[in-house]
């Protein structure tokens, strides 16, 4: 399956290429070469830049460090984030699923959090926790573990009463039900809410460094190729964050596949 | 007597009405008394309560009226000794056959060694072995329910409730398990608790039946089935084989 999903991607990728390639070559001597940015014109902008000059930007942005060290810096803070605020509300979804009283003590707070937006929460982060990389890395954690919480919830609530009343009956007390038969029955809804969670903490970190864009980073990459503007710098910023989410997204696919081969009938 | 006392499964005057928005009178004043080593069929309409009274022997549900009792002392929960297999597939999807057959010994705490001997037992007496390492995904519903079968076995329990184990499957299937069930029996002998509404499936492989009535579920009528084991294809046509299923089939529907 994965092989495939890369060929396929490859095939998209290649035939995306092409398109744009026509289409930027048509449009170059037809397209206006400026735009009024609500002040003033600006002039000598490419709207449809060739591959050609993609292909120069691209090779100076990596050169001068700037697209590598931007890479670095989301990624840390997606990753970062990821994996604090996956294992908060995992271990928080586990336990109120497990345990009914903790459901009603989390309950409240869940319906609360599950509605509010995490980029809601930066100016929040901010005051509290100042510029740099808490608040972004706090944010994405919120959303994350909100999303995981709900996920792990799930997953444990819809282990069948017959499976609990099975290992009941064969000796297993609620340590044993717990490891060989909840989060074995609640680990691919876990993953799948880790899967939705990825997508969500791009979204929340793009953004976040729209709008505090201070340190090098793709969200600043996007913010600086848009204040100049520089299209080129845009696309590249653009297709880089789309690799990066389907980058991650495989890597979370592969991880479902393994933990379901129990599903599938070839062992 | 002694032995009275010490019966491996005994109910007493037990009622059972489920609360809700409707309370359901499931069983009502049923009294049974299973010896040591005996092979107990109960038979009954789809919901007669022979389900709630087998959970309630398991331990799942406290009966709301009477008691009942397991080896002269009261049952307060479920436990290995008891060994349950359930109506639905309770397989576990995510273990392979292995690790389901040996379930109840890790739960026991044995080690590796003495877990792995039990279940090639098992699985050479459900002609199994090969698919030891398969995932329930690929044995039909047959194979798997004789698994749960082998992973209640494997614990060795004194006591056996099987609750319609064979239910879901097609006549053929159903009889080919019937007989690798009578097999473990006769090489095992436990008391077996066994419930269905099918009455040839319980003249097939039981000692007595028990018959019980419509809603709420008590006794209607009991049968000594005195056909000589082991049974086999034949038995099922033989004389004595179906006078008793006419008298089965005649008090059920009575």
């Amino acid at each position: 399956m994965p092989a495939i999903r890369v060929r396929r991607a490859v095939v998209a990728l290649v035939a995306l290429a092409a398109v744009y390639g026509i289409a930027a070559e048509i449009g170059r001597e037809r397209l206006p070469n400026r735009v009024w940015l609500g002040a003033h014109y600006v002039e000598n902008v490419q709207l449809l830049p060739t591959l050609r000059s993609l292909a120069e930007e691209g090779a100076f942005l990596i050169e001068s460090e700037i697209l590598p060290s931007s890479i670095a810096v989301s990624v840390r803070r997606v990753l970062i984030g990821l994996v604090l605020g996956s294992l908060v509300g995992i271990f928080l979804g586990l336990a109120t699923g497990w345990a009914v009283r903790l459901e009603y003590l989390a309950d409240p707070w869940v319906t609360l959090f599950r509605f509010t937006p995490a980029l809601a929460l930066l100016p929040l982060y901010v005051i509290w926790f100042g510029y740099g990389e808490t608040p972004k890395i706090l944010l994405i954690a919120s959303g994350v573990a909100v999303v995981t919480l709900l996920g792990a919830h799930q997953g444990v609530r819809s282990v069948p009463r017959a499976y609990l009343d099975a290992a009941a009956s064969l000796g297993a007390g609620p340590s044993l039900a717990f490891r060989k038969i909840v989060l074995p029955f609640a680990l691919p809804h876990i993953i799948a809410s880790v899967r939705i969670a990825v997508g969500l903490a791009w979204v929340t970190i793009v953004v976040a460094e729209l709008i505090d864009a201070r340190m090098p980073s793709l969200g600043y990459l996007l913010a600086l190729s848009g204040a100049y503007p520089r299209v080129p710098t845009m696309l590249i910023g653009i297709a880089t964050v789309g690799l990066l989410v389907l980058g991650f997204d495989t890597l979370t696919l592969l991880l479902h596949a393994r933990v379901t081969r129990w599903m599938r009938r070839t062992a | 007597m002694a032995n009275d006392l010490l019966a491996p499964l005994e109910a007493k005057d037990v009622g059972y009405t489920y609360s809700g928005a409707t309370s359901t009178d499931a069983l009502e004043g049923l009294s049974l008394k299973v010896a040591d080593g005996e092979f107990v069929a109960v038979l009954g309409p789809v919901g007669c309560g022979k389900t709630t009274l087998l959970r309630i022997f398991a331990g799942f549900l406290r009966p709301t009226k009477g008691s009942v009792h397991c080896a002269g002392a009261p049952i307060d929960g479920p436990g290995w000794q008891k060994g349950y297999v359930l109506q639905e597939e309770t397989i576990f999807p995510w273990m392979t056959v292995r690790e389901n057959i040996e379930f109840g010994l890790l739960a026991k705490g044995l080690l590796p060694p003495a877990r792995r001997a039990v279940c090639d037992e098992l699985l050479g007496l459900i002609g199994l072995s090969a698919f030891e390492e398969a995932y329930p995904k690929e044995l039909s519903a047959g194979m798997s329910k004789m698994v749960e079968v082998a992973r209640v076995l494997a614990n060795d329990p004194s006591i056996l409730l099987l609750d319609e184990p064979f239910g879901a499957l097609d006549s053929q299937t159903r009889a080919r398990m019937q007989d690798a069930l009578a097999r473990l029996w006769e090489q095992r002998r436990k008391t077996v608790l066994f419930v269905t509404h099918d009455a040839e499936e319980a003249l097939y492989l039981a000692d007595r039946i028990v018959v019980l009535t419509q809603r709420p579920g008590r006794i209607k009528a009991q049968f000594a089935v005195q056909i000589p084991r082991p049974r086999s294809f034949e038995t099922r046509f033989s004389p004595g084989f179906l006078a008793l299923k006419r008298q089965v089939l005649e008090a059920a529907a009575a």
